[in-house]
């Protein structure tokens, strides 16, 4: 097991480097004496000389806190020696992406066909960094069922937290590039379809082939999946996402004095009993709301994040509204069960507060029998899915005898 | 019968009758009220008291023995699990309570309470006298010493098997006294009925469950009836009681938050919308002091009752309720002038002093890492937090946020009825109504989170479902009844013009229907009245308003009721069968069906009776935490972690021994003197709650706290 794959140490510079280190760790674990096996990538680089460093570690990579020192001496030297012994342009190039980052207020750096190319097809496979390219498309922004412009967002956002979580990282750059202007670039990646996110490694030779493109449900849950994803895939720690609170601070002292203001009138209607809370109706519909919502599992939606349908997976014309299994549910079935849970009592107390007090026999029959007929419809088809949905076969238990 | 009392009820603050002498007035209501109202010829009178009189008694035996019947049904229905396995304590958490038990029984109370219990979570060990809830325990116990000193020899399990059935039926009578004071006892003899067999209420209180739960769900509709008992009646008497039986509640059941939680709100909600009276002081202000007190006595729960925010809102309110109080007082002896100028002046300096309170408090509760608040009760709050960042509660297949099959499993058609209750709460709003229905919207929105709290769901959807049941019951026989061919009124009913028969006033008043059987007595009024004029009624009611027989159509009303009864037995048929079938099973011992009939797998007891014959008894047993309860119980061996998650460092560690390799987990188990590894493989006969089932929770627990476990690693797709 590479059991320090996330010592805090680690979140150092050189994805190549934390194999040797664990590749040693596990040597230390296993037999009492390491032997350092660079990596051909460090061969490359010519690293031989750190073999007299690495010999020290065993004994360093005892105490995690020696560990960290050793790392960050370790890495300082690698990088140093990085930049004298590939070519100067690298360092360019990372300065380069570094300084357009900050140009962009997200930090996502966006790219053309002209940087693509500098930043990827011109360099050669070991780079210093990984890209996690967003691809955009304006055009497409419109179409709401892509969700194109949220999760942009949620892009930005994992973008300028990973930035201010790991302190300005030259490991990994978030990039966006647009359809319309570098559609050779899109070719070159092979991406025909949005929503599309890709991850170019370090060691990615081809962009096409040895990129990986993140999973449909990786972008579900917006950018703490993305986030998972990069972690697993880069073995970098992205940290806790920074949304922006909901309200600036501006914003938050006007609601505030708003709320001081309003304050002393609200509580002088409230003495007074002048307020919607003094109206029953409002906390009925309240209460029956809050049942509906409940009962429809809509909870169960929120934490589990379902979706409201699914496509069907054999004809993609085909919407899935009804989920077959007790354990989930889908958005819609919940709140199509709900109303059939809250109609029925809802029509039964019309019938008995309501209803009445009408003085016309017929409407009452003519009501009565239209509300009889809707509960027996409500209840006999949740009945039903039910059996479908769970497979119970609920059945009585009469005397033998009667059959 | 309540004309008068409809008027009572209306108005929102009962201020200027005393009222204990106000509710005796309620309770006589057919007699001090009704009776004059409708006696029309002084002669008749007499008779008709006495014929009254007789039906009220007869009404009242008959109540009597419904309940008894529903006792029985309650106890009985729960007997499926030893009727087709066996007398058997089940699952994992009852035979640590009736381990507990047994020791009680053995060495007493006070060797009880202070336990220091070694064979578990070995090394740590674990006080139990200090960290358990000790209503369940105690109340068998003493059952236990009770049946004996009667010279009934009864072992200890068997008192443990059968107490959650005895305490259903207790159950299903307080919901009878409960709903008996919201809306009669009409409606409190169905929802005894419908709790007596609610499916969601006998998963948990099976014969031989033998979980807090059990006791707790009769203690906490209890406390409700104590609460708006107090609240109907203003008695300090009730008040006391229903302290008391707040700390039984507080004694059996964490889930007594709900209660200091719940009150509350309804104190402050009764303030806001301008009910608040002395009663609810009453009500309110004994049960917090007491309650606390008397809370803080229960070792488990201490300084909690004062230190955490879960109890909070109670002081808050506490507070709120004297201002309030006192505002009420001022405002009593001030002219409504001198009033003004008071209310201005302290206004200003009380509003002051309230800030500087509310954040001192807001600093005390900020000040503390998770708020002051335990993660079960944030993740009722926060629905999503448990699932991000307390994964051994997340785990718990109880915690889960119910789909809606559940409510439908859990409910049944009771689902289809509450609203129709919520509605019928609504007409009129009294206090005791409104408590219900705040009860139904914060349980249903919890159970909506964790589907282990469908639990306290179901006293209130049995409430306001035999509400509506009887309410619809009511309106559906009253249109049959006075509109059968043989009865005079016939004709003019049907049309819905101006009969002297009132009903209406039933709509307004049911709080009040106290007397015992609401539907009993008035058609016998009717019967005498229907013929006398209506001139004297609105004298008497002081409603001018033109009343008449609110009925609906005879045909349509008797195919609905045979549909509510068609109903009513869909649900007698499903609880039966989920009884029987889905929730009887021990999991200790399972059965399956096949074509070749019935297999029985006793592997769990003879695998601890295997652990309880070949090894030493000092030898300690590592399995994952499901398995701790029934291990130190069945084989009496030490284990490493149970299903007490108090050390979650400690399950970690095991999660951790667990998903390493050989060598690894070896270390580990051998750092705490592990002589047996238990695991559960289910392959082979096909049980599927096995440990590669877990499998992936001991990862993510293991992880938890050391970071190089990590879930990607043990998936599938990681690797492609």
């Amino acid at each position: 097991m590479d059991s320090f794959k996330n010592k805090p140490g680690s979140r150092g510079k050189i994805t190549d480097l934390h194999s040797i280190v664990n590749s040693q760790r596990s040597t230390v674990i296993s037999s009492p004496t390491p032997t350092p096996t660079p990596t051909p990538t460090l061969e490359e680089d010519g690293l031989f000389s750190f073999t007299p460093l690495t010999r020290t570690k065993p004994k360093m990579a005892i105490s995690p806190k020696n560990l960290l020192y050793f790392l960050l001496v370790f890495l300082t030297v690698v990088s140093a020696f990085l930049l004298t012994a590939r070519s100067e342009s690298e360092s360019d190039l990372v300065d380069d992406l570094l300084s357009l980052q900050s140009q962009s207020k997200s930090g996502v750096i966006h790219l053309d066909d002209r940087t693509v190319s500098k930043f990827l097809t011109s360099t050669t496979a070991p780079r210093p960094y990984s890209l996690l390219m967003f691809f955009d498309a304006t055009q497409l922004h419109d179409k709401t069922e892509l969700h194109l412009k949220e999760l942009r967002h949620e892009f930005g956002l994992l973008a300028s937290s990973f930035i201010e979580n790991n302190n300005r990282s030259t490991k990994l750059f978030f990039c966006d590039i647009e359809f319309r202007e570098s559609q050779s670039s899109f070719h070159l990646f092979g991406v025909n379809s949005l929503p599309h996110i890709r991850l170019v490694g370090q060691t990615a030779r081809s962009v096409k082939d040895d990129s990986e493109p993140m999973d449909q449900s990786d972008f579900s849950r917006m950018a703490e999946s993305m986030a998972d994803f990069v972690e697993a895939r880069t073995k970098l720690t992205v940290g806790p996402i920074h949304r922006p609170p909901i309200l600036s601070k501006r914003q938050l002292t006007l609601v505030v004095a708003v709320f001081m203001i309003w304050f002393p009138f609200a509580l002088k209607k409230i003495f007074t009993g002048e307020t919607l809370l003094h109206d029953p109706k409002i906390w009925l519909a309240g209460a029956v709301f809050v049942y509906f919502f409940s009962v429809s599992g809509a909870m169960h939606n929120i934490i589990r994040k379902m979706p409201m349908f699914l496509v069907d997976r054999n004809d993609p014309n085909k919407l899935i509204f009804f989920y077959q299994g007790s354990g989930m549910q889908l958005g819609a079935e919940g709140f199509a069960i709900g109303f059939l849970y809250t109609v029925v009592g809802l029509l039964l107390a019309f019938v008995t507060h309501i209803l009445v007090r009408v003085r016309d026999a017929t409407v009452k029959r003519v009501v009565m029998i239209f509300v009889m007929l809707v509960s027996l419809w409500a209840v006999n088809k949740v009945i039903s899915l039910d059996n479908w949905k769970t497979g119970y076969g609920v059945h009585g238990y009469l005397p033998s005898s009667w059959f | 019968m309540t004309s008068t009392a409809s008027s009572n009820s209306k108005l929102p603050p009962k201020t200027s009758v005393p009222q204990s002498t106000q509710y005796h007035r309620l309770h006589s209501l057919n007699w001090t009220i009704n009776w004059p109202s409708m006696a029309a010829p002084e002669s008749s009178t007499a008779t008709t008291a006495v014929n009254n009189t007789l039906r009220h008694a007869f009404g009242n035996v008959l109540s009597f023995f419904i309940l008894l019947l529903i006792g029985v049904l309650a106890f009985s229905i729960r007997l499926f699990s030893v009727i087709k396995y066996e007398s058997v304590i089940h699952e994992f958490d009852p035979y640590f309570n009736y381990r507990v038990t047994q020791f009680l029984s053995k060495n007493g109370i006070y060797e009880f309470w202070n336990w220091f219990d070694d064979r578990t979570w070995y090394p740590l060990g674990r006080v139990i006298g200090g960290t358990v809830y000790p209503g369940l325990t105690l109340t068998a116990g003493t059952i236990w010493w009770f049946l004996n000193s009667l010279n009934i020899p009864l072992s200890v399990e068997t008192v443990c098997v059968f107490t959650a059935p005895i305490f259903s039926a207790f159950a299903s009578w307080a919901t009878y006294l409960l709903t008996k004071e919201v809306k009669g006892s009409g409606a409190g003899l169905t929802a005894a009925a419908l709790l007596a067999m609610v499916p969601s209420y006998i998963s948990r209180s099976v014969a031989g469950s033998y979980d807090n739960e059990a006791v707790a769900i009769f203690a906490l509709i209890f406390t409700f009836y104590l609460y708006i008992k107090t609240l109907n009646m203003g008695s300090l008497f009730y008040a006391t009681l229903n302290a008391l039986s707040y700390f039984y509640m507080v004694c059996s059941w964490g889930g007594y938050t709900f209660i200091i939680n719940l009150i509350p709100m309804h104190v402050l909600l009764c303030i806001v919308t301008g009910r608040y009276c002395p009663r609810l002081y009453i009500a309110y202000a004994p049960l917090v002091v007491l309650g606390t007190v008397l809370a803080a006595l229960v070792p488990i729960v201490g300084f909690n009752a004062v230190m955490t925010s879960e109890h909070f809102a109670s002081f808050l309110v506490f507070i709120v309720i004297h201002v309030v109080a006192l505002v009420y007082y001022i405002k009593g002896i001030l002219s409504p002038k001198m009033f003004k100028v008071a209310v201005t002046l302290v206004v200003s300096a009380g509003l002051a002093v309230c800030c500087a309170m509310m954040a001192v408090l807001i600093a005390l509760v900020a000040s503390s890492p998770t708020k002051g608040w335990s993660g079960r009760s944030l993740s009722l709050l926060d629905p999503t937090y448990a699932s991000k960042y307390i994964p051994i509660i997340a785990s718990v297949s109880e915690h889960q946020p119910p789909t809606w099959p559940s409510y439908f499993m859990d409910i049944n058609v009771l689902a289809f009825l509450v609203p129709a209750g919520i509605i019928a709460c609504f007409s009129p709003l009294s206090d005791a109504s409104s408590f219900v229905v705040l009860y139904i919207v914060t349980s249903v929105y919890f159970s909506g989170v964790m589907v282990r709290l469908m639990l306290v769901l179901a006293p209130a959807a049995c409430i306001l479902s035999g509400i509506a049941l009887s309410q619809a019951f009511d309106v559906l026989a009253r249109s049959i009844k006075f509109q059968l061919p043989g009865f005079p009124t016939n004709s003019e009913v049907d049309a819905g013009d101006s009969n002297p028969i009132t009903v209406e006033a039933k709509n307004n008043a049911p709080k009040t229907d106290k007397t015992g059987e609401p539907s009993k007595d008035r058609p016998s009024r009717k019967n005498k009245k229907k013929g006398k004029e209506q001139a004297e009624r609105p004298s008497v009611k002081g409603k001018p308003e033109k009343k008449r027989l609110l009925v609906l159509p005879m045909g349509a009303s008797i195919l609905a009721l045979l549909l509510l009864v068609l109903l009513s037995a869909f649900y007698v048929v499903h609880s039966v069968w989920a009884a029987a079938e889905a929730y009887s099973a021990p999991s200790i011992v399972l059965t399956s069906y096949s074509h070749d009939g019935l297999h029985v797998f006793d592997d769990f007891r003879e695998a601890y009776a295997w652990l309880s014959h070949n090894t030493d008894v000092d030898h300690k047993v590592a399995s994952w935490w499901d398995y701790g309860y029934q291990t130190t119980a069945m084989a009496n061996r030490t284990v490493i972690v149970d299903n007490n998650t108090w050390n979650n460092t400690h399950i970690a560690t095991v999660g951790t021994a667990m998903s390493s390799p050989e060598k690894a987990a070896w270390e580990i188990f051998n750092s705490l003197d592990v002589k047996y590894v238990l695991v559960v493989f289910g392959g082979l006969v096909g049980y599927p709650s096995d440990d590669i089932n877990k499998f992936l929770w001991m990862v993510r627990i293991g992880g938890g706290v050391f970071p190089h476990i990590k879930e990607p690693d043990y998936l599938v797709n990681s690797f492609l």
